[in-house]
């Protein structure tokens, strides 16, 4: 049995901007055991299988340090990312009665005129300045203020959701030498206070609906029943947080990604019907979901003519499975009308992204707005400063100079 | 605009619900129902639906000879239209 080194290497903040030729070097080498004992995939179809086998278990109770599971909230119950079916399927099921079809399928459509004049609103604010910080001038405050209004947080509380989602995503830095105990506590500390503030904002919203997710979760109630209040905490603090955390590296790495390279920029301000493909060529050639780490097998389980024991934290790759040879054509370069695009970079299987139609709504009208209000718009720094993560990787600021222009 | 929906493709994602309800339905928690000749009003609707299918599962066919046909010849090699949906239509594309 080989062990490596890779995935050491790739939570190693010095590689962030350039993680491409070490998830190369994985897919290479197969399926690996790595020092700590975790298995990582990087290899497109044995991801998508290991993405539908219900031998791979996302229930963070089966993890063998459960101190690092994502998004738990102290004693709370997982959210529904972090459980299997039937258990998954009932909570995730009642959180879709008020966001989704088939009891609300035309909710996220709706949203679309309020997401234009807030991507319009924030670009006129920074209307006659020479520099922009893409990321704190636009790609953070769009999907924030998205999601706080469809859940129901008043705008004047937004400062403690960004403050609080912060500190949970600080928690997530898996950089070797950082001080886990630290961060992990004060990560915690967020997800707590963030709960309850959640609570008490569903609880008031008890008899007195206000057309929110939030109202909704606590008034109505589907053929089952309604969430506890435990669980209820727990999927409201999911929401928030993967709400807009996601999107912002979304809206970020695209405009990079564009800026990078001039002709698409220019052949999408032409076409700008080519945006809905051009940002599914985005999640899948800079993905903001890099990795998934906290799966496991349930059973030994066969990968790639490794067998990947009972119990091992297996780390799907997803960043590195979009960029397969096997499977695209190409998988380095950048193409906005690729067709057969089917990649990860909203996962797949029972656990793929409940808030996908939200982020592919918000980049695309998020990209089209920047293409249309930003004349000449250069890159100052390439690569850019990265948020420590590698799990949720994008630029930490996005410098952009605009040469002319309004 | 004419559609196509692989229902041996189909797993039921509902994204096309999403992005093009007034199109796309779910009846009961997983069949999908659809309206295979798309209104002028909704053709942008329906090609953001097919671009962000999970699994490129719904073909959007231009009448043939119509300057807006979507780029590119033909869509993944297994992707043709299932039948029972209704495909098979001149200038359909898997797109």
């Amino acid at each position: 049995m080989s062990t490596d080194t890779l995935f050491h290497r790739i939570t190693d903040y010095a590689h962030r901007a350039d993680p491409y030729p070490l998830y190369a070097e994985l897919r290479e080498n197969g399926v690996a055991r790595q020092e700590d004992g975790s298995y990582l995939v990087g290899t497109y179809h044995e991801i998508a299988a290991l993405l539908h086998d219900p031998r791979i278990s996302s229930d963070v109770r089966h993890l063998t340090d459960p101190g690092d599971a994502l998004l738990r909230v102290g004693d709370l119950p997982p959210s529904f990312i972090g459980l299997d079916d039937p258990e998954h399927d009932r909570q995730r099921r009642i959180v879709m009665r008020p966001f989704g079809p088939p009891h609300s399928p035309g909710r996220i459509d709706a949203l679309h005129g309020d997401i234009t004049r807030i991507a319009r609103e924030l670009i006129d604010a920074f209307r006659g300045k020479d520099r922009i910080d893409l990321v704190d001038d636009f790609a953070y405050p769009l999907p924030v203020t998205v999601i706080c209004g469809l859940l129901g947080v008043p705008r004047e509380d937004v400062p403690h959701v960004r403050a609080w989602t912060n500190a949970v995503i600080a928690g997530l830095d898996f950089t070797p030498g950082t001080d886990p105990q630290r961060r992990r506590r004060a990560a915690g500390e967020a997800r707590t206070a963030m709960a309850h503030y959640l609570e008490e904002l569903a609880g008031s919203r008890r008899g007195h609906p206000s057309g929110d997710l939030l109202s909704a979760l606590v008034n109505d109630a589907g053929p089952e029943g309604q969430l506890t209040t435990p669980e209820l905490m727990t999927n409201a603090v999911l929401l928030l947080i993967a709400g807009h955390e996601t999107t912002v590296n979304l809206i970020t790495n695209g405009m990079l990604t564009f800026l990078r390279h001039p002709d698409v920029l220019a052949r999408l301000r032409d076409e700008p019907e080519l945006m809905p493909s051009a940002v599914e060529e985005l999640l899948r050639y800079e993905p903001p979901v890099q990795l998934l780490p906290q799966r496991t097998p349930l059973t030994d389980v066969e990968v790639g003519g490794i067998t990947v024991p009972r119990g091992a934290p297996l780390v799907l790759v997803l960043a590195a499975g979009n960029r397969d040879p096997l499977r695209f054509a190409d998988p380095d370069r950048f193409d906005p009308a690729r067709q057969d695009n089917q990649h990860f970079g909203f996962g797949s299987g029972i656990h793929n992204c409940f808030g996908a139609p939200l982020a592919r709504i918000e980049a695309r009208i998020a990209l089209t707005e920047l293409l249309r209000h930003l004349d000449t718009p250069r890159l100052v720094e390439d690569p850019p400063p990265y948020r420590r993560s590698p799990v949720l990787r994008g630029p930490r600021h996005l410098l952009v100079d605009r040469v002319g222009g309004g | 605009m004419q559609i196509v929906v692989d229902l041996n493709r189909c797993q039921g994602y509902a994204q096309c619900v999403f992005l093009a309800p007034r199109v796309f339905e779910l009846h009961g928690e997983e069949a999908l129902m659809y309206a295979p000749a798309v209104p002028g009003e909704q053709h942008e609707h329906v090609r953001r639906a097919a671009a962000a299918c999970p699994v490129q599962a719904i073909l959007v066919g231009e009448p043939a000879g119509d300057g807006a046909a979507p780029s590119g010849a033909g869509g993944p090699a297994d992707a043709g239209p299932s039948s029972g949906a209704g495909g098979g239509r001149a200038g359909v594309d898997g797109r």
